[in-house]
Formats: C-alpha cells, structure tokens, sequence
C-alpha cells in the first residue's frame, strides 16, 4: 500500500513524478540506512509523501528538536509504504514510526506495536472519515444513488481509501461480503492506486463516485474542489499514529509523548515542527480503545484477528 | 506561513510542461524563438531517453524548419509568412515527438508487465505525459477523453496491489492492463503520430484531427503556460488610500468603493482575462508592483509584462516584443503622464486603455472609470520620515545620504549641465512631468524618436524593484551605475555608495508590507466595501455594474476562501458566495426585492461571522 495524503499540506505533491523517480530504490531512505545507526539512537521512520530526498530535508528539524528534547540522538529515516515501516520495526532498525490506523492494528498483533500519539487534524480532532465523492452536478445525492454506478476506491489494502467507504455501503445493505462489489450494486469498481487518483477519475467524469478520506478533496487543485460535494460519510476513525516497538524504554516512551504532544501551532515554533509532521495541528497520547471502532472492520477482511484486543486499553 | 491562497503551479511532467509552453509561445506575435528553443531541447532530451532515432529525426527535422536562422534574433521583424510557416511546422514536430514519447511509455508499461513496480512506473509516466494535451482533449474530444480515462484507470486497477504485511493482495490482470493500453496507444498512434498536421486554427492545440469523435467548432478554453505566476507578494504590500489614512467611514465613499471593485475585478476584462480571474490588483498587487507575475513569452523578467501581446487582446497587438516593468501606482495623482513611454497625459484614458485594449473589455460605464479613477486618487506613497515637505532630507537621514543627496544636486556637464534633480525634482514629488530619451529604448533604427520614457517618480521606490521601463535594472545601485557609465560621470565606488544611500532613503517608507500573511479578514472586510456602494449605484439605476460587484465577490470569496485558517468555517464562505450568486441571478431577472433581500442576508451573514473568517 502507498502512502497518500490525509491531509494535504501547502506542499508540492507530484506522485507521478515521485512514484518514477523512486523506480530502483531501496524502501528505506536517509542520511545512512537505518540498521547503521547505533543502539543508542532512536531511529523514526517518517513515511515519504513526496520525493523522499525533499522529506529527508524536511525531517531534520523535527528530528533536532526531537534530539533537544529527549536528549538521546535521533536518527530519522524514511519509508515508502507503511508495510516497510513496520517490518523495519519488525527487524529491530526502526523504535518509532509514523502510520496508519490499518498498520498500526497489524503491527500491534503481529509485532507488539504501541500506540504513542494520535494526530489532530484540522477540525480540532483526532479522527477523521471517508467520503463518498460525486461530482456537483452529478445529481447525485446519497449512497443509494449509486446503484449501477462506476465507483473508484485508492487501493484495496487502505482503511480510509476503501475498508472506510466501503462500509458505508455495508451498513445500508446495499453490499455484502468481502469480495470486490463488482457487478453487483455498482456497476464496477476501479482500485485507482491513490487518493488523488481516485478524486481524479471523479473530478474527469471517468466514474461516477470515489471512496476515500475526507480530507482528498485537497488533492484537488484550488480552483477545482467546489466541483467535487461528499454525499456519504463513513464512522470516525482515529487519525495516523505515533507508534513504536515493544520494549523501548519507558523513559524515552513518555519523553517522546510529552514532546510532541506539547506542541502548540498557535506558537509560531511550534508550527514550524507541526507544518514539518504532515502539517498536522498537533498530537494527543493514544489509547488501545481508540482503534474500537476501525478494529471490527479490520477484522471483517482478515487484516486482524483479535479485535477485542482494541475494545479496551489493557493491551497498552 | 499562511499558503493556501496560493495558487499551486500544476504540477507536470517535464515534457508536458515545455509541450505546453512551447505550444503557448509558438501562437504569439512575435514568437519567442528563444523560448520555443528551451522548450524543444527538452522536448527533444526526453525524446531522447525513450527513442534515440526519433529524438535524431526530430533534432534534424526542427533544424530544417528553422533554416538558416538560427531561432530569430529579432523576431519582431520576421514576415507573417515566415513565422506563420516555422511556427505550423515547428508544432507539429514537437506534438508528434510528445505523441512519440508517450507511445514509447505505453509500449515500455505493456513490455515490462508483469512486474507490478515497473508497469506502475511506466504507467504514470504515460499519464504525465499525456497531460501534454489536457488542455486541449477534454474539450475538443470529450468523448474520447473519457475513454482514455477509463482505459487508464482500468489499467491501474488490474496492477493490483502487493497487500500490507503479506495481506490482502491482489493479483496482477496482465492481459487486461495491456489491452487498456493498447487502447490509449491506439488513440495516440492516430491522432499524435507520424502523421500528425496542425488544423486550420489559427490558434495552435493539439486537435486529434483523426478521432471520429473530434468536436470540430469546439474551443479549449486559453490558459497560461506553465511558469506563469499571477500570485502575489507576502506579506501584502501596505496600501495607504488617502481618506481612510484619514478616518473617513468608508460606507460614506460609495464611488471609491465602485473603483475598488473594479480595480478587483475580472469582469470588467474581457477573455481570456476574465476566465484568468485577472484584474488590475493582479499586476499591481493593492496598488503597487507586484514583482512575482510573469508570463513565460510575454514578460522578459518577474514583475513585467508586454501589454500589447495578442494573447489578452489580439486586435492590439503592435506586433513587437516590449515588455514592460509593472510600475508603482503609488501616489499615481502626482505622477502624470502616465505609460511608461508617458503616452496618456490622462489616467482616465490610461485606464480605459488598459481595461479596453490590454485586457479586451468592454467599453467602461463612465461611472465605473469614474470609481477606479477616485478610488486610484486615494493612493499615497508611503510616509517617509527623512524627506521634509519640499523634498530635501530631513535631519534623520544618515551622512551617507546627505553626501548622496549633494552629488543627485550636482549638475554634471555629461548630461548638459542638468543633475539628477533637474528630471526628479525634489520639491514636486520627484518627477518632472517629462519624457526623456536617456538612451534606455532601442529605437526601431538609429536616430529615430521613439525613445522617449516617462521619468518615474523616487518616492516608495525602495519596494518597486527591478526599475527602468523595461525593468532591466535589478537594484537602485545598478541604476546609478548605469547612468555614471552611460554618461561618463566619473563617480567614484564611494559617491555611487552615498548616491545610492541617498535614493534608498527617498525611496523609504514607514511599513512597507502589512505585518502578517494571514489577510482574509482583511479581504473580507473589502468584499464588503465593494458592496456599499450598492446603494449607490441602484440610485443609478446601474444593474450591470451591480452585477459585476456580485459576480467579483462571488468569485474573491471563491478564490480566497482556501486561505481559512480554519476550514469548519468553508461552509460560511460559500454561502456568502452564493448570496452573491443569488443577487446576480435576481438582477438578470429584474427581481428587485430578491435582489435586495439577498444583499441584506450577505450583509448580516457577515457581520454573524466575520470573527472567524481569518
């Protein structure tokens, strides 16, 4: 799975152009790779959303101030897909990493992940939803509609560009079981490879619907997102996390925390940090319960098998 | 940093981009050559990458097009013929290297399949390149445009997906992903090929002349090239208008408020301005050079532009490359004649000029110019501490400056016994009122007298670079260096250093720019300026400049509204985006209370939120 934009941020993103520049490279980008770092450093993986040479720049003052505050070095790194985080994880060369709520579910049963921190996104939450897109002048105007419609989604292995969406459908019966709801209620379905995509085919005319983030619309230029309207919303999900492997200290566990959940974007240095972290608003400690309402689906497609790990916060 | 106002360059695959301004500068008058060359030797480099012999054959091709002329160092001399021909041929060579380009991906993404990373590549890359002609296929070939879509999507859809953590993948549909390809390389191969050969338009695109679903009489709307840059300076420019420096209610000044909107409007422009969203303010950012616009092939540097191009108003096109450097309009009223050759001894005639034929307006409503004339006569220079009323240096200018200021005094014998001063007369505001042929102007032939230039005033002029008409002096150092070598004044490194401290000092001002980057509330506030004079012009029974005070608002807010700190407030933007829409729509219907009844509702709407509308 790519990473896509949750929310775009006043930053250039080309993914054509990055997607053909990164042909041939290794996952993992940095200064030096991360299994030579040294046991004393923590090493975060940031998830590329642009060139990752540009991210790499991007990073450093995150991970200066990261360094200023816990007092250990702190060496960041950065991957192309949340599945190379976790197995950087996995692996022992990654402590801390920047992921999605579907990653973070997976990393947690497979690997012990924990959760740190939950991303506050720009309406003051942090959580966030899927959309059911359609073109203004459509006609369209609810998820009903859309019967015998062509529907595009960003990636079949994404919560909020297809498990999300998708589950609006679920809850009004309108489809059933985990296959690709091709030839049924819609006419057919397209996995566009991405959020913008996915908000492109819309955008063009080339389907009818799109499922993805709330926030994708964003991806649209300015001059052509009033001509894109939501007409179905998924339930809230918790935003992108903080998470980080089992067993690294707690010491280093709540400094972390503490760190990033301290930033204010209402003071100017601390935006500078938050416009450098997917230009998020800020951070808030996460909780295993959190995921509650994202874990059930998760399940149903079998990318977790205990979801009552997540109903309540013991596991944590 | 607040961004989100601005308007992001599209993002394009190079050889899209210089496809697209290529494309843009072989339909000017006089071709930028020296453009168009850039453009091909990227076009060609990325031929190239993908086919070595047709990057060969396009290279010998363009060669042969181009003769013996080696690109037009003065193209504005060429005959309409010679243009006419080059440029035709020039087009079609680069449509087909970008169709050759683009076949060369689709064959590359079909050949590499299955491997699921490489075809995505090859596949993106198909797509960025056939952006290439996005301008054009959406509306001269909906139809197929559609379909190409679809063939693309579906080819993305059949990669499938490599899963997260071992799960959920998704196998690849190898003959499926080729044949939607193949489709889209069929297209290509027909209408972009080898054969293909400009329509009869004499507006330049890439008409798939071969598609049978081809549109014939439709019109892709004209957009700028890639490059180009309508967005403004950050921190906003301080703009000081005279009576409300003065603290006059500005619901008292309804014809000011008239010109204010207009000076803000696109609609007072005709096509392709009005489509652009651009107006006075674009150029002249709250009355003042804006020094990032430029237009690759009308502007010869950020901050200048030829107004006599055949882009914006093909009628007036004087055939000619002369850009020119946006001027200050700072303090305009004391600033006649006005042009920079100092051609309208009136700004009532500059002004029309410019809405009529720079921009292809409409004949103005006297009413309106009117408005724009009062509401330009406001504009003040920036206060400036160290210059006393009669425009000598005040006792807080630094030595340097009062050094500077003898030598600007100085008559020097090389300029016939005149100084500095004789042209910006200190005590009127730094300007003469005069044209002046200093020899900044290449004439159409030696001795001719078409060299003339306004002399421009000093005042706020520290925040008016590059200077010059042409704006070929980037610093006001270079401009003093320019006139001691031109005129052999035989300054020294030091007199030149306090001359310039001297002008820098004239050319100061208390606050240049605005102390914050987040100015919607400001906007807004002005959006409701606009609409005091509402009143104002019902008394005049003017429903069309009520309309274009409708439509300008509508289109601000629309434009503004992305620059939100906070977008839970959007949807109060966009309602009183659409009050204003309403009261358009009840103006064409002659339904007055409607009309009145939706002004009302913007006005309170307003007042409800305009806390939170920063």
């Amino acid at each position: 799975m790519k990473f896509k934009i949750l929310w775009a941020r006043p930053i250039a993103v080309c993914f054509v152009v990055c997607l053909v520049g990164l042909a041939g490279h290794s996952p993992a980008w940095g200064a030096s790779a991360p299994d030579q770092a040294t046991a004393e450093q923590l090493k975060i993986a940031f998830i590329s959303y642009a060139n990752p040479q540009q991210v790499i720049e991007d990073i450093k003052p995150v991970v200066a101030y990261l360094e200023g505050r816990l007092r250990v070095p702190v060496k960041g790194f950065v991957t192309l897909d949340y599945g190379s985080s976790v197995e950087s994880m996995r692996n022992g060369h990654t402590d801390v990493a920047f992921v999605d709520p579907l990653a973070f579910m997976m990393a947690h049963e497979q690997i012990g992940a924990i959760p740190l921190l939950l991303e506050v996104y720009p309406e003051g939450k942090p959580t966030y939803h899927s959309n059911v897109w359609v073109r203004r002048d459509s006609g369209l105007t609810k998820a009903e509609d859309l019967a015998g419609k062509t529907m595009a989604f960003a990636d079949p292995v994404d919560m909020s560009g297809y498990l999300l969406p998708r589950d609006i459908f679920e809850r009004k019966s309108l489809i059933d079981g985990v296959d690709r709801p091709d030839g049924g209620f819609f006419s057919r379905v397209y996995f566009a490879g991405g959020d913008e995509q996915a908000m492109r085919a819309v955008f063009n005319g080339f389907v009818d619907a799109a499922g993805v983030s709330q926030y994708a619309y964003l991806l649209l230029r300015p001059e052509e997102r009033d001509q894109v309207i939501p007409i179905a919303q998924s339930i809230e999900s918790p935003s992108h996390l903080v998470m980080c492997r089992p067993g690294l200290s707690d010491d280093i566990q709540r400094k972390l925390t503490q760190s990033l959940a301290r930033l204010d974007i209402s003071r100017e240095e601390d935006k500078k940090i938050l416009d450098k972290l997917y230009g998020v608003r800020g951070f808030v400690e996460a909780k295993m319960s959190d995921f509650s309402s994202v874990a059930p689906i998760a399940a149903r497609y079998g990318f977790i098998k205990h979801p009552a790990t997540f109903m309540s916060d013991a596991g944590k | 940093m607040a961004t989100a106002h601005i308007i992001p360059p599209e993002e394009l695959h190079p050889v899209a981009e210089a496809y697209r301004r290529c494309t843009f500068a072989l339909n000017l008058n006089p071709v930028p050559w020296e453009l168009v060359r850039q453009d091909v030797e990227s076009i060609e480099h990325w031929l190239r990458t993908a086919d070595a012999d047709a990057a060969d054959r396009f290279d010998s091709d363009y060669l042969a097009v181009l003769g013996n002329d080696d690109g037009g160092e003065d193209s504005s001399v060429e005959a309409p013929s010679t243009r006419e021909r080059k440029r035709r041929a020039v087009f079609e060579l680069c449509t087909r290297a970008v169709g050759r380009a683009l076949l060369t991906a689709l064959e590359e993404a079909i050949r590499v399949a299955p491997d699921r990373e490489l075809a995505r590549n090859h596949l993106n890359l198909s797509q960025a390149v056939l952006a290439a002609f996005a301008d054009t296929l959406p509306y001269v070939d909906p139809e197929a445009y559609r379909i190409l879509g679809k063939a693309f999507l579906s080819a993305s859809d059949a990669i499938g997906s490599d899963g997260l953590m071992n799960h959920g993948g998704v196998s690849f549909d190898v003959p499926r992903f080729r044949s939607n390809l193949q489709t889209v390389a069929a297209y290509i191969r027909a209408n972009f090929g080898d054969d293909f050969a400009a329509g009869p338009d004499a507006w330049l695109s890439p008409r798939p002349l071969a598609s049978p679903t081809h549109r014939v009489r439709a019109v892709a709307p004209r957009r700028l090239p890639p490059g180009a840059n309508l967005n403004k300076q950050l921190p906003r420019p301080r703009q000081i208008l005279n009576m409300a420096a003065r603290g006059v209610d500005e619901s008292q000044t309804p014809l000011i408020a008239l010109g204010d909107m207009a000076f803000d409007s696109a609609f007072i422009f005709g096509e392709p301005a009005r489509s652009l969203a651009m107006s006075c303010n674009t150029c002249h950012n709250k009355g003042v050079t804006n020094p990032n616009f430029v237009v690759p092939g009308l502007s010869s540097r950020p901050g200048g532009m030829d107004v006599s191009n055949n882009f914006f108003t093909g009628h007036a096109n004087n055939g000619h490359f002369d850009p020119l450097d946006i001027p200050d309009l700072r303090g305009i009223r004391f600033t006649a004649p006005y042009g920079r050759n100092g051609r309208f001894s009136s700004l009532r005639e500059f002004v029309r000029n410019v809405i009529v034929n720079e921009f292809n307006g409409p004949e103005p409503d006297p009413i309106l110019l009117d408005g724009i004339i009062a509401y330009m006569n406001e504009f003040d220079f920036l206060p400036n501490p160290h210059l006393n009323a009669d425009g000598t240096l005040a006792a807080s200018a630094s030595d340097a400056a009062r050094r500077g200021e003898a030598i600007f005094r100085r008559p020097f014998p090389q300029m016939a016994d005149r100084s500095c001063a004789t042209c910006h007369v200190p005590s009127a505001n730094f300007v003469d009122h005069q044209r002046h042929d200093l020899g900044t102007v290449n004439g159409h032939e030696p001795y001719s007298m078409d060299r003339a230039m306004d002399t421009p005033t000093l005042l706020s002029s520290a925040y008016t670079a590059p200077y010059f008409h042409d704006g070929s002096q980037p610093t006001l150092r270079s401009v003093n260096e320019w006139f001691n070598t031109t005129f052999g004044l035989g300054l020294t490194e030091h007199d030149l250093s306090d001359l310039t401290a001297y002008v820098r000092t004239v050319g100061d001002g208390i606050d240049a720019y605005e102390d914050s980057v987040y100015y919607l509330d400001a906007e807004m506030e002005e959006f409701s300026f606009f609409l005091s004079a509402f009143e104002f012009l019902a008394e005049k029974n003017k429903p069309e400049l009520m309309n274009a005070t409708f439509q300008t608002i509508a289109l601000e807010i629309r434009n503004h509204k992305w620059e939100l700190q906070d977008y839970a407030h959007l949807p109060t933007m966009d309602a009183l985006a659409e009050l204003m829409d309403e009261a358009y729509e009840a103006n064409q219907l002659g339904d007055w209370d409607r009309v009145v009844g939706s002004v009302e509702a913007y006005r309170r709407l307003y007042a409800a939120n305009m806390e939170d509308l920063k």
